[in-house]
């Protein structure tokens, strides 16, 4: 079809020089439509809009009470004749701020759109009086399923991730800037804005310094659990795989199996049972015992208690583990990967370096592993933001077990072994403080994409491919 | 926001309709707090609907355990049970949240068939009752055996240790958990409790004004915490020390008093806790006691149901049954009067341990706060930190505002 060409109009001077039609079409929007014929157009768009519209009046009184979040507060009245509890028409602060969420984005879509259609029937309106007959309803369908099917598809999955991506966590990331605790839940309590509070409180501007005090080490925990934890499993998955496809290793199917097994066991499964075996009553410390590893321990100053080695209780213990534990979980999944990029370099290559002379060494330091660090680079970026983030292992090694004994920590509500996101875990389950967790939600966002960031662009630059020869 | 629910019932009360839910169909979720509780949970219903044959009752079981239902409750109190089972430490929380409905009927049947103590414990700080006493067994005594330690013995902690060390065995104590920490700060007078906002916590552990000072009691529990005898054991730990042989004498609740029965056998013995020497007295060391009660959803559309359903699942015969089945103590003054709880002895303790144990009304930033404190005192607080700075940062954390 060929498409009209005209000169540039904004959205004002088409609504003045649009004809009775077109000013109609910003209230009504298949007016410019019923004006060329086009009446199931017409009747789509108007559809469109009464759904629109509608959304827009439903959520509207949520919109008005945005600013303070809600002043009615909830009352029971007991009617003892029906034995059942009347409630006031109260406000529910977080049902506001989800509607009121709704609502604006309905509003927004509907403003523009009302502009959008005004601007298509001055279009429509331009192209009759140029001689052009509007396109058929039949022929909209038929362009929407070809040529502009890419436009069909993205509709479907942008209006799904906008449901339930963008809306929630525009909601939860609205809830940092509110005083959502156990002091104001919903519905029988009412929370309002606060404005950057909370985030002075976790910066230590606030009147605890508890926050402030956690916070950089919460994080400098963090980041550096997730640096060590990727590289060491990076590292021994790679090693690990190398020896297993080594040359001279015999019965390579069964070491290979050996790691499979340990994978297929689901990971929670494994950590509980290690956290069992290295409790301070675990069959580890039994042993030990019993060998007279803790005495020893003990004698040299090792450990601060007698007769048990605190594995998973002490903060020097507790971290060393966890990263040994991790490390044990996860390197036979990185072996797996590096298996099959071991397997894909091409033979000639190392056969080429050792016809020149390389020694085992060389090759590797030469061709293996920039061949792995050119593939894997990536999946060392995800790894890390990953782990940054990664639940599993630190809760279930650490949850009822690990006691903090610093009390700044602990006021705080967290300990040495927490990651940010267990912290947030904590915050929200033991104490509901969900605006401090969404600060730190944030905070975590914040961390991982700068550090996405920076590593895909050193990484995984540009012109990385050229860069492996 | 409109609820439609609501109105919905308003309306139908305009309409002049009076004991509309005897014709029309009830549906109530009821949780327990654990899986062993459904068969006698069953029971309960099977009599509760001899009871009403007019009425038409869906009662549905879900399980959630006690001492986490305030955290499920509040987390969407509109979507929580009908009625729930929850430990009486929660009842603040549940109270701030609005989730709780105050008794209407029957209050002073209630108030005169409990315990004076488990309907403390059920009502709210402006004296109307809140819930339901269903067990008054929650606190801790001393668990003990006597082929080890003389009922001569059990009067002071210091004597039951060094019976202990003499034959080369442990005596479990849990300080490193708050919840048993109190114990010996209590015992020598100190406070802690709730303030009147319901919320942060009052603490005077740090005090230098008090007959006994926190620093005494500090210096008392580390040289407890140094004793050959003295083993740190949560509950985990003291049930394997008893199988294992290693613990012959320990702080715990009923919750193990089945399984030391096993062990112990003949042996098996339970009193109050003991005394403790601090500041060269002899003082006898308080506790926490702890009731399950059972709560009614403000938000149940249901709630006068509800509250029947609540007070039949507390009454004599379903803390009877409770008991038969379920070794749990009763709350109620008939059923814990009667022959068969009194021939428990973890209950017969418990009942001794009465009169020192304290109502735990504390606020959520107790725990980690004197858990830390606890955990120090284990490892003989290393770092040598001066024992009113430990004492000073405690009480900071636990008298921290309760919304940072």
């Amino acid at each position: 079809m060929r498409r009209p060409c005209h000169a540039k109009e904004n959205a004002l001077t088409s609504f003045m020089q649009g004809d009775v039609w077109v000013k109609l079409s910003v209230l009504i929007w298949g007016a410019g439509c019923f004006a060329q014929g086009q009446i199931g157009k017409g009747l789509l768009l108007c559809l469109e809009e009464a759904l629109l519209l509608g959304g827009v009046i439903l959520t509207w009184p949520s919109v008005m009470k945005l600013p303070t979040l809600g002043t009615v507060q909830a009352e029971r009245v007991w009617d003892p004749v029906s034995r059942r509890n009347v409630w006031n028409d109260y406000d529910n602060s977080f049902l506001i701020l989800l509607f009121g969420v709704v609502g604006v984005l309905l509003t927004g879509t509907f403003i523009v759109q009302c502009i959008r259609m005004m601007k298509h029937a001055r279009h429509t309106q331009r192209s009759a009086a140029a001689g052009i007959a509007p396109a058929a309803l039949a022929e909209d369908i038929t362009r929407c399923l070809n040529r502009d099917f890419h436009r069909t598809l993205l509709t479907g999955s942008i209006g799904g991730a906008l449901l339930v991506l963008v809306i929630p966590l525009l909601v939860m990331v609205l809830v940092a800037f509110t005083n959502y605790d156990r002091n104001h839940l919903v519905p029988t309590n009412l929370f309002t804005w606060v404005g950057l509070e909370n985030f002075k409180l976790l910066a230590g501007l606030g009147t605890s310094s508890a926050f402030g005090y956690a916070f950089p080490r919460v994080l400098g925990w963090t980041l550096l659990w997730a640096f060590t934890a990727t590289l060491s499993c990076y590292i021994g998955g790679i090693l690990l795989a190398m020896l297993v496809n080594s040359r001279r290793t015999i019965a390579k199917p069964f070491w290979r199996t050996c790691f499979m097994v340990a994978m297929a066991v689901p990971q929670f499964v494994s950590l509980l049972l290690v956290r069992n075996f290295f409790a301070d009553v675990g069959i580890v410390n039994t042993l030990l015992k019993a060998w007279g590893v803790t005495d020893w321990l003990y004698s040299i100053g090792a450990i601060p208690t007698a007769n048990v080695i605190p594995f998973l209780t002490h903060p020097d213990w507790a971290r060393p583990m966890i990263l040994l534990i991790n490390f044990w979980v996860g390197v036979p999944y990185q072996m797996l990967i590096a298996t099959g990029i071991l397997l894909n370099i091409p033979g000639e290559l190392s056969e080429a370096a050792r016809i020149d002379g390389a020694n085992g060494l060389q090759v590797f330091r030469h061709i293996t592993l920039p061949y792995l660090l050119h593939i894997t680079a990536p999946s060392l970026v995800t790894g890390m933001v990953a782990n940054i983030n990664n639940f599993n292992v630190i809760w279930l090694l650490t949850r009822d077990v690990y006691i903090t004994t610093d009390q700044t920590l602990a006021a705080a509500g967290t300990t040495e072994v927490d990651l940010l996101v267990t912290w947030l875990y904590r915050l929200t389950q033991d104490q509901s403080n969900y605006k401090m967790a969404s600060v730190i939600g944030i905070l975590v966002f914040a961390v991982c994409s700068v550090l996405t960031l920076i590593a895909f662009g050193r990484l995984v630059g540009r012109g990385r491919e050229e860069t492996f020869q | 926001m409109k609820r439609f629910g609501a109105m919905l019932m308003c309306m139908l009360m305009l309409g002049g309709c009076s004991r509309k839910q005897s014709a029309e169909s009830v549906s109530l979720r009821v949780w327990v707090g654990d899986n062993a509780d459904i068969p006698w949970m069953e029971q309960v219903i099977r009599d509760f609907r001899a009871a009403h044959p007019e009425r038409q009752l869906d009662i549905r079981i879900g399980v959630q355990n006690e001492g986490d239902a305030a955290k499920v409750v509040l987390a969407d109190v509109q979507s929580a049970a009908d009625v729930f089972t929850f430990a009486d430490d929660q009842i603040n929380s549940l109270l701030n949240a609005g989730a709780l409905m105050p008794i209407q009927e029957g209050t002073e049947d209630i108030r005169n068939a409990n315990t004076p103590e488990s309907v403390a414990a059920a009502t709210g700080p402006d004296g109307q009752l809140y819930a339901y006493p269903a067990t008054a067994d929650n606190g801790y005594f001393l668990f003990y055996n006597s082929a080890y330690i003389t009922p001569g013995d059990v009067a002071s902690l210091e004597s039951i240790l060094n019976r202990a060390a003499e034959s080369g065995k442990k005596v479990a104590v849990p300080l490193a958990n708050a919840w048993y920490l109190y114990s010996f700060f209590a015992g020598a007078g100190l406070d802690m409790h709730l303030a009147e906002d319901g919320v942060t916590n009052l603490c005077n552990w740090n005090a230098a004004d008090t007959p006994i000072t926190g620093v005494q009691v500090l210096s008392a529990l580390l040289e407890i915490a140094a004793h050959p005898g003295f083993v740190e054991a949560d509950s985990d730990a003291f049930v394997a020390g008893l199988k294992d042989g290693s613990i012959v004498a320990g702080v715990s609740g009923t919750w193990n008093a089945v399984v030391a029965a096993q062990v112990w056998g003949d042996h098996y013995a339970a009193d109050k806790l003991p005394t403790y020497r601090v500041a060269d007295q002899d003082v006898q060391m308080a506790s926490f006691s702890g009731f399950k009660l059972v709560g009614v959803n403000a938000y149940s559309a249901h709630a006068g149901d509800a509250m029947d359903l609540a007070a039949f699942m507390t009454g004599y015969d379903a803390q009877m049954d409770r008991f038969a089945m379920r070794r749990q103590g009763p709350s109620n003054v008939a059923a814990l009067a009667s022959a068969q709880v009194q021939s428990e002895p973890a209950i017969a303790a418990i009942v001794a341990q009465a009169p020192y144990a304290d109502v735990q009304r504390v606020g959520s930033k107790y725990w980690d706060a004197a858990a830390a404190l606890g955990k120090i005192i284990i490892n003989g607080n290393p770092e040598k930190t001066p024992l009113q700075t430990l004492l000073d940062q405690c009480v900071a954390g636990v008298t921290a505002p309760a919304d940072q």
